[in-house]
C-alpha cells in the first residue's frame, strides 16, 4: 500500500509538470502569447485589447 | 453609454491621467511607445467609456501611433475630447489642440503638469485661453493626483459641454480654398460645415491619413485640388497660421507668478547626461551602479538569506515530514532534491531581480529613460537603427518576448524585423539567475563589473549583427524617432514599486509553473537511466546526454555532462538552467553548488558559459513570437541557427585566447 501510494504521488507529479510543459506548448501554437510567462504583463492586455477591438 | 477620447502630445502624462481616472493601473513610462495601441477603461463609478490614443504631435501622421488617432477621428464621434497637453510645452502642443477643435467636437483642454509650470515662475490666464479656443480649459497635476477629482465632474458633465469648432482666420488664397471646398463637401457628400471644413483643412495640410480617406471616399471637390493646394504650399501657411496664433495667445494669457527653478535645473542636469561625450559613460555607469546594488549591495546579502532559509529549514522540515509519513526514496528525492532544490534554487535570485527592477522603475520614473534612448540614438545610427529600436531593446532586458512586441511600434518592416531578430542577445532578466551563480562561484569581488560586461557584449553582439543584417537586407528606409524630453521628477514610491512587482511578478509565476515543470523534467532525466532508476546520476540519461556532446562543448570551456544537460533545458526558460544545475549537482544550497562549479571549471570556461548562455538558442517562447511577428517559420529557424553559431563562436574566441591570457 505504502508503495502504491509513494508511486502514485510520483506519478502526479510526474504528470502535472508534462501538462504543463504541455500547455505551454500548446500556448505557443495558439501564438501571441509569451508561453513560458502567464504573467499577463500591460503588453498583453494591450495585444488582447487590440485583438478584441479588431474582431469587433 | 458616453465614450470620451484621450489625446494629447506623447509625454504628457496621458497615461497616468488615464490610470487617475479609469482606476485601471497601467504601465506609466516617460518614453514614446508605453501606448502603443488604444486601450479602453470606464471612468471611476460611471459608465463611461474613456478611450487612450496614442500620443500624437499631430493629425497629420507620420508614424503608425499618429495614425491611429487621425483615423479614429475620421470613423468615430466620441462625445467628449480631452486634449491632454503639457503646460510647459503649449506653444508645440497647441498645434495639435487647433486640429482637434476644428474637428468640432466637445473638448476640455487640460494642463497638465500644471506645478511644473508655475515653478518655473509663470502661469497662464485660463479664461482668456478658454475664450479663444472656445472650449473648457482644466489643469491638473496627474502625478501628484492634483485637479483629477475636478476634472471627473467636468467629464461627468459632459452632456452640457458645447462642441463650437474653431475658426482660425486663414490667409487669403488659403481660406478662400477652404471655403469652396467645404461648400462642396456639403453639397455633393452630405457633410454637415463642420466636419466638411475639418475635412478640408487636413486635406489641405497634407494629412496622410485623411487623403487616404478622400480616396477611398471618392471626394473629388478634394482630390481634384490636391495639386493646386500643394503648388501653393497652403500646408506651409496653414502651419505658420497657426503657429502665429498660438503665439499671440500665449503672450496675451502668459502670467508671471513667485519665480522657482526646476527647468533650470532640468536644463543643466540635461547638459551633461546627454553630452555627446559624456553621455555613454554616463549610462554605462548608471547600468554599473545598478549591477553593483543588486548583485553586491543589496541584492546578494538578501538572496544568501533566502537560500539559506529555503536550503535549510524548508529543506530539512521537508524532507523530516516525508520521512516521518513514510516516502521512500524517490518521492523524496522528487521533492527534496528536485522541486525543493530546482525551484528553490532559482527563487534565491529573487532579491537580486527585483532589486535590478526597482532600480529600471526609478530611472523611468525619473524621467532619465528618454535621456538614455536619446544618447543611445546616436549610437543606434551608426549601425543604421535609431532610438526608436532602443526601447523595445530595453524592454526586452526584462523580457524577449515582451521586447519583440515593443517593436510593432517601428513602422519600416524590415527595421522591425531587425530589431525583431537581434532581440534574443539582449540579455533578459531570466538569464540573471545563471549569472548570480556563476559570478558568486567565481568572481565574488567584481560581480556587478562581470554582469555588466555580459550586458553590454550581449548589447554589442547585437549591435554588430544589426549592421550585417542592414546589409544583407538591403535595409533604406529609416523609421522617424521623436522623443520628448520630460523634465525630472523625484521617483514616487509608489510608481516605483507598481512598476518593480509589474515586472518581477512573472519571475515568481513562473517559479511555479514552467520552472516546476523543467525541474521535475531535469529530475527525470538524472534519476532514471537505462537501467530504470539510479541514485548515481553519471549513470542517468542526462549523463548520456552530456557526456555525448563533451567532444562538442569542450572547446568553449564547458566539459561536463551537468552543465551541458542543464543548457538544454535553458530552451524551456532561461531559469531552468540554474535549476536544473542544482538538481544535477545533488544539492538544495546555492553555496554547495558554487563550491561544486568552481571545483570544475575555472573562471574562463565559467565566463565563456555564461556568454554562451547570453547568445545561445532563446527561449521557445521568444521564438514562438519570433515566428508569430515575422509571419514565418523561416526567421525563426533562422534565429534559432545564428544564435547558436554566434555564441559557439563567440564563446571559443574568449576561451581560447582568454586561457592563453590567464
Amino acid at each position: 500500500m505504502q508503495v502504491l501510494v509513494n508511486v502514485l504521488l510520483v506519478a502526479a507529479i510526474i504528470a502535472l509538470a508534462v501538462f504543463i510543459i504541455f500547455r505551454t506548448f500548446r500556448k505557443v501554437k495558439t501564438g501571441g502569447k509569451c508561453a513560458a510567462c502567464d504573467y499577463d504583463c500591460e503588453l498583453k492586455k494591450i495585444k488582447d485589447k487590440h485583438d478584441h477591438l479588431m474582431a469587433k | 453609454m458616453a465614450n470620451v477620447a484621450l489625446i494629447g502630445n506623447p509625454n504628457t502624462g496621458k497615461t497616468t491621467l488615464f490610470n487617475s481616472l479609469t482606476d485601471k493601473y497601467a504601465f506609466v513610462g516617460n518614453w514614446t511607445g508605453v501606448t502603443v495601441e488604444k486601450k479602453v477603461g470606464t471612468l471611476k463609478n460611471s459608465d463611461i467609456q474613456i478611450v487612450d490614443l496614442p500620443g500624437a504631435y499631430s493629425l497629420n501622421p507620420l508614424t503608425k501611433d499618429e495614425a491611429v488617432v487621425t483615423n479614429y477621428l475620421l470613423t468615430n464621434r466620441p462625445d467628449l475630447i480631452l486634449n491632454i497637453t503639457n503646460a510647459s510645452q503649449l506653444k508645440r502642443n497647441l498645434l495639435l489642440t487647433i486640429e482637434v477643435l476644428e474637428r468640432g467636437l466637445p473638448v476640455i483642454l487640460i494642463l497638465n503638469m500644471i506645478d511644473d509650470l508655475r515653478r518655473s515662475g509663470q502661469s497662464y490666464d485660463l479664461d482668456l485661453i478658454s475664450h479663444r479656443l472656445g472650449c473648457q480649459v482644466a489643469t491638473t497635476n496627474a502625478r501628484g493626483h492634483k485637479g483629477i477629482n475636478a476634472l471627473r465632474q467636468q467629464i461627468l458633465n459632459y452632456q452640457n459641454i458645447s462642441s463650437q469648432p474653431l475658426q482660425l482666420d486663414y490667409s487669403g488664397m488659403l481660406q478662400q480654398a477652404i471655403r469652396q471646398a467645404t461648400e462642396a463637401l456639403q453639397n455633393d457628400f452630405d457633410y454637415d460645415a463642420t466636419t466638411a471644413r475639418w475635412l478640408t483643412i487636413e486635406f489641405i495640410n497634407q494629412s496622410k491619413a485623411v487623403r487616404e480617406y478622400a480616396s477611398a471616399k471618392g471626394l473629388t471637390p478634394l482630390l481634384s485640388q490636391a495639386p493646386y493646394y500643394d503648388a501653393q504650399k497652403f500646408a506651409d501657411q496653414i502651419y505658420e497660421n497657426r503657429l502665429d496664433f498660438i503665439e499671440k495667445l500665449l503672450a496675451d494669457a502668459r502670467q508671471s507668478v513667485t519665480s522657482g527653478g526646476q527647468p533650470e535645473v532640468t536644463s543643466k542636469i540635461d547638459k551633461v547626461v546627454t553630452n555627446p561625450i559624456l553621455g555613454l559613460p554616463i549610462f554605462a555607469g548608471i547600468f554599473y551602479l545598478m549591477f553593483k546594488i543588486s548583485f553586491e549591495w543589496v541584492g546578494t546579502p538578501l538572496s544568501n538569506l533566502l537560500d539559506w532559509f529555503l536550503s535549510v529549514p524548508v529543506s530539512n522540515t521537508v524532507n523530516h515530514f516525508l520521512i516521518q509519513v513514510g516516502a521512500m526514496a524517490p518521492l523524496r528525492s522528487l521533492v527534496v532534491n528536485g522541486i525543493i532544490a530546482g525551484v528553490g534554487g532559482v527563487l534565491a535570485f529573487i532579491p537580486q531581480i527585483f532589486t535590478l527592477f526597482a532600480c529600471i522603475s526609478l530611472l523611468e520614473d525619473s524621467g532619465y529613460m528618454a535621456r538614455a534612448a536619446l544618447v543611445t540614438d546616436r549610437l543606434m545610427q551608426l549601425i543604421g537603427l535609431n532610438g526608436k529600436s532602443f526601447i523595445p531593446l530595453i524592454i526586452g532586458f526584462g523580457c524577449n518576448v515582451t521586447g519583440i512586441m515593443a517593436a510593432r511600434t517601428i513602422e519600416q518592416p524590415k527595421e522591425r524585423l531587425v530589431t525583431t531578430l537581434i532581440m534574443p542577445f539582449m540579455s533578459c532578466s531570466a538569464r540573471l539567475p545563471i549569472y548570480g551563480l556563476v559570478v558568486a562561484a567565481f568572481f565574488p569581488k567584481h560581480q556587478a563589473l562581470i554582469v555588466l560586461s555580459i550586458y553590454f557584449l550581449g548589447i554589442f553582439v547585437a549591435l554588430l549583427v544589426a549592421k550585417f543584417y542592414q546589409l544583407l537586407f538591403h535595409v533604406k528606409e529609416r523609421s522617424v524617432f521623436i522623443i520628448e524630453l520630460p523634465e525630472y521628477h523625484l521617483p514616487r514610491l509608489d510608481i516605483i514599486w507598481h512598476g518593480t512587482w509589474d515586472k518581477g511578478k512573472g519571475f515568481i509565476k513562473k517559479a511555479g509553473t514552467i520552472i516546476f515543470a523543467g525541474t521535475v523534467l531535469i529530475w527525470l532525466l538524472s534519476s532514471f537511466g537505462p537501467s530504470g532508476f539510479v541514485t548515481d546520476s553519471t549513470k542517468s540519461f542526462a549523463a548520456v546526454l552530456g557526456h555525448a556532446l563533451v567532444p562538442f562543448f569542450k572547446p568553449i570551456g564547458i566539459a561536463e555532462w551537468q552543465a551541458i544537460s542543464a543548457l538544454f533545458t535553458g530552451v524551456l526558460a532561461k531559469e531552468v538552467i540554474t535549476s536544473s544545475m542544482m538538481v544535477m549537482f545533488h544539492t538544495s544550497n546555492k553555496a554547495v553548488l558554487i563550491a561544486a562549479l568552481s571545483q570544475f571549471m575555472t573562471p574562463v570556461a565559467a565566463y565563456s558559459m555564461m556568454i554562451f548562455v547570453l547568445l545561445y538558442i532563446p527561449c521557445f517562447a521568444t521564438l514562438a513570437t519570433i515566428k508569430q511577428e515575422t509571419g514565418s517559420t523561416k526567421w525563426m529557424l533562422f534565429s534559432v541557427v545564428m544564435s547558436l553559431a554566434i555564441a559557439y563562436v563567440t564563446s571559443f574566441i574568449v576561451f581560447q585566447v582568454g586561457s592563453l591570457l590567464f
